[in-house]
């Protein structure tokens, strides 16, 4: 991996991952859960939890890398638009810095919604272990 | 750029990634001094420096280092080079 390397991965927020996400986290706020509610403060309809992308960070790192002996150092996200149920996001992310000295890359990443709009992005910090 | 303004660089540099205002480096000062200077901030300190200073270190390198004067020695002289 060298720096300027980019990575795209599709992913979705599907009734599974969605629930999923409740079953085990538990917050049930109505953002995420009651659509009158949601609606009658300016939204279309329920707002996914923002942490379900840290769910997505968290594969991409894990599974999509040409490596496997990676480990997660920081993470920053940044919501800029809401994501809805069923919503398709392209992820892409490209390494930004590499410092041998420590086995550590950084990537910046960014969350597209279909209409190509941004709902997220940030930067990610990994260490390879050796 | 000189050894004393390499020191109170470094100096800020682990006040803001080890969020420690109280820090005060001399060039005898090691991990053992500093709470908060584990192997994973090291790493956090190592990348800060690199990013400061726009320099690169090798692993060999950064395993030397004994103490903060010794880092900021090998700072000065990748600096000036």
């Amino acid at each position: 991996m060298i720096e300027g390397d980019k990575f795209n991965h599709s992913f979705t927020v599907s009734q599974n991952v969605y629930s999923g996400f409740i079953d085990v986290f538990n917050d049930r706020n109505p953002l995420h859960t009651d659509s009158n509610w949601a609606t009658a403060n300016g939204f279309k309809g329920k707002v996914m939890h923002g942490n379900i992308l840290n769910g997505f960070i968290s594969f991409f790192v894990g599974e999509c890398l040409p490596v496997k002996n990676v480990i997660i150092y920081t993470q920053h996200i940044r919501f800029s638009q809401p994501v809805y149920l069923d919503d398709a996001l392209d992820f892409s992310a490209e390494i930004t810095g590499v410092f041998e000295s420590v086995n550590t890359y950084e990537f910046k990443f960014t969350f597209r919604n279909k209409e190509e709009k941004r709902v997220a992005y940030g930067t990610i910090q990994i260490g390879l272990l050796t | 750029m000189d050894h004393n303004q390499i020191i109170k660089d470094v100096n800020d540099i682990f006040i803001d990634v080890l969020d420690n205002e109280d820090i005060k480096l001399t060039t005898a000062t090691t991990a053992i001094d500093i709470d908060e200077w584990d192997s994973l901030n090291h790493i956090q300190l190592v990348v800060a420096i690199e990013k400061h200073f726009k320099v690169k270190f090798n692993t060999t390198e950064i395993q030397g280092w004994k103490n903060v004067g010794e880092m900021c020695s090998a700072i000065e002289k990748r600096v000036n080079q």
